[in-house]
């Protein structure tokens, strides 16, 4: 059976250091929130497929970096380039079709629809979400509509969550929030997912559901960038860690050499 | 009785639509658009100027802009041309930049101040007075009818209107559009971050929603052929949105009980009661009436009396979605 990770990426599967490309290339990236400075100059590449784990102490900058990545946040210096685009001053959903996808720090489920309701609205290309189609619906937009119920049902199942399906998401609980918002990026075929926090109140099993989930991903050819505060979890799923601090990129590279730079611990325990 | 009830049936067929229109503004796409009657105001002063003709002559007891002649049914399309017309521009000040918070204050503001300069520019709709002597659409060809059977043959048409806008309504509720709506309705920032273009998208239902509205208006002023600012106050937004959360936000058939309950059975029916207490002492026992619904329905049944539709998912490969119909044929296989 196929499965939502494969589908028909180039990328060659599990030997993720084989091709790596450079997909996301941060410059200079200034964040200001009124007066305060949030992002103080960051850099950073992110090569595709890989999973980079984004750690620092609280107000490091990390959840700022990622919305000025996904344009949530109006960049206020510096270059955000995807894939050879700059996409520094583009909106948010005009980054989303590029392929940077994005979960946040609060599980941002809609909560009046159902789970798989959550599925569709992210299906690829959007079937329908235009109101001209919506007034003149063609058999192309219901062959669309068809593909994402199929492509959701696949998402439900790889994500073990098909037995609510039809669960309004305002009664899921957060770890079940986590894997809708999730499922939901996996619906709008990724090249690049942004994970704010995607472990915090989830249980220890799903924990590892989602942990394993992410694998799956990026070995899809898909790249990954998780901001978490748990080491273990870094530890374990990330190829690279990029630490924070005072809004400013402070150590890169594997976990092993990160922990033993010495101004990391401080940061840290600061 | 005859005309009472033909003239319940008017009104409610224009209140139908009203509602139908703001549901689809805020049910839909969660914009809280407190200015909504002034959609339904410039609908019928289109509608009126259209086809009052010169303010000379006959009409040289009242002061307009335009007065053109138009023959029915163009005053009406005009109608809903306007009340678009106007929520593209108030769209673009209210929806576009602001937070749903301080767009609630936007719009209630807009409401003060389009009745505040329709009322004191007497050259635009003949100032607090307003029009009067709009002409019934079809009164000449129809000349033939006594009172009773004109008043029965606008109600027909009003239905049909009504019966046109919900089939439209339910056609485009059944798209990838209107979910996506409620998505951004649910969350803006989540819908942006799927690709979603959350600010095209609301504008386009506040148009939407302000063509239906337009539209009303001009159904209604071509029935009582008058219409002045007293008429449109911004309370009476209030009445159509607890008709809306009453009956059940996103949900055709409860916004149609919910208006039906607050438009004619809390605010019709008691103009047959007996007056007591002091003068217009039943008008203000209405508005306390509605107040205190809308405040039981939001503590009880916040969901309304017919609660949002919960759309399940069809499991079946190649089976319809419960979305959209798909044509003979068009069907993708399972895994």
């Amino acid at each position: 059976m196929s499965t939502v990770f494969d589908r028909g990426q180039e990328q060659p599967k599990g030997d993720a250091a084989a091709a790596e490309r450079t997909l996301l290339d941060v410059l200079d990236v200034r964040v200001r929130y009124g007066g305060v400075e949030a992002v103080s100059g960051a850099s950073l590449q992110i090569l595709a497929p890989q999973i980079v784990g984004l750690i620092g102490p609280n107000g490091a900058g990390k959840s700022s970096l990622l919305a000025a990545i996904g344009g949530q946040a109006p960049v206020a210096g510096g270059t955000v380039v995807v894939d050879g685009h700059e996409v520094t001053k583009q909106p948010a959903y005009k980054r989303a079709r590029l392929g940077i996808v994005r979960t946040f720090q609060t599980a941002s489920v809609f909560e009046r629809l159902t789970v798989f309701e959550n599925l569709m609205v992210a299906g690829v290309g959007h079937p329908g979400a235009s109101l001209t189609r919506a007034f003149f619906p063609s058999a192309a937009l219901g062959a669309a509509a068809e593909t994402a119920r199929v492509e959701a049902l696949r998402v439900l199942e790889e994500l073990d969550i098909t037995g609510m399906r039809d669960t309004y998401c305002s009664d899921l609980s957060g770890g079940q929030r986590r894997l809708v918002e999730i499922g939901r990026c996996l619906m709008c075929s990724p090249r690049l997912l942004l994970l704010d926090e995607p472990m915090v109140g989830v249980a220890p099993h799903l924990v590892r559901r989602i942990g394993e989930t992410c694998l799956r991903i990026r070995d899809s050819g898909v790249a990954i960038v998780i901001v978490e505060h748990a080491l273990e979890v870094i530890e374990e799923f990330c190829d690279r860690v990029v630490v924070m601090a005072f809004g400013e990129v402070l150590d890169d590279g594997s976990y092993e050499d990160v922990m033993k730079n010495g101004s990391v611990r401080d940061a840290y325990l600061a | 009785m005859s005309y009472y009830l033909s003239t319940i049936v008017v009104y409610f067929g224009v209140d139908v639509l009203a509602a139908w229109a703001l549901n689809i503004q805020f049910g839909w796409a969660g914009v809280p658009n407190f200015a909504f009657i002034i959609f339904q105001a410039i609908g019928a002063y289109a509608a009126a100027v259209v086809s009052l003709g010169p303010d000379s002559g006959a009409n040289s007891f009242q002061r307009y802009i335009v007065g053109a002649n138009l023959p029915f049914p163009l005053p009406l399309l005009v109608a809903g041309v306007a009340g678009g017309a106007l929520a593209l521009i108030v769209g673009v000040i209210a929806t576009l930049r602001l937070r749903r918070d301080y767009q609630a204050a936007v719009f209630l503001l807009i409401a003060l101040i389009a009745s505040q300069v329709v009322s004191g520019d007497v050259g635009l709709f003949n100032g607090s007075n307003g029009l009067a002597a709009v002409p019934q659409p079809l009164a000449g060809a129809l000349s033939s009818l006594s009172l009773g059977q004109y008043q029965w043959a606008y109600a027909g048409f009003t239905t049909v209107v009504t019966v046109a806008v919900l089939l439209v309504i339910r056609r485009i509720g059944r798209s990838g559009w209107q979910r996506a709506l409620r998505a951004s309705r649910d969350d803006e920032a989540a819908a942006g971050a799927l690709g979603l273009n959350v600010a095209a998208m609301r504008m386009q239902v506040f148009v939407v929603g302000g063509v239906i509205a337009g539209l009303s208006g001009g159904l209604l002023v071509g029935f009582i052929t008058a219409w002045s600012p007293g008429g449109w106050g911004y309370a009476e937004t209030f009445a159509i949105l607890t008709g809306v959360i009453l009956g059940g936000v996103s949900n055709d058939w409860g916004v149609l009980l919910g208006t039906f309950l607050v438009q004619i059975v809390f605010i019709e029916v008691p103009s047959f009661l007996p007056e007591f207490g002091y003068p217009g002492l039943i008008d203000k026992l209405e508005w306390i009436v509605i107040g205190f619904m809308w405040l039981a329905v939001l503590i009880l049944r916040p969901r309304g009396i017919i609660p949002e539709r919960r759309y399940r998912a069809k499991l079946e490969s190649g089976a319809e979605d419960a979305r959209y119909k798909l044509p003979a044929g068009v069907g993708v296989g399972g895994s």
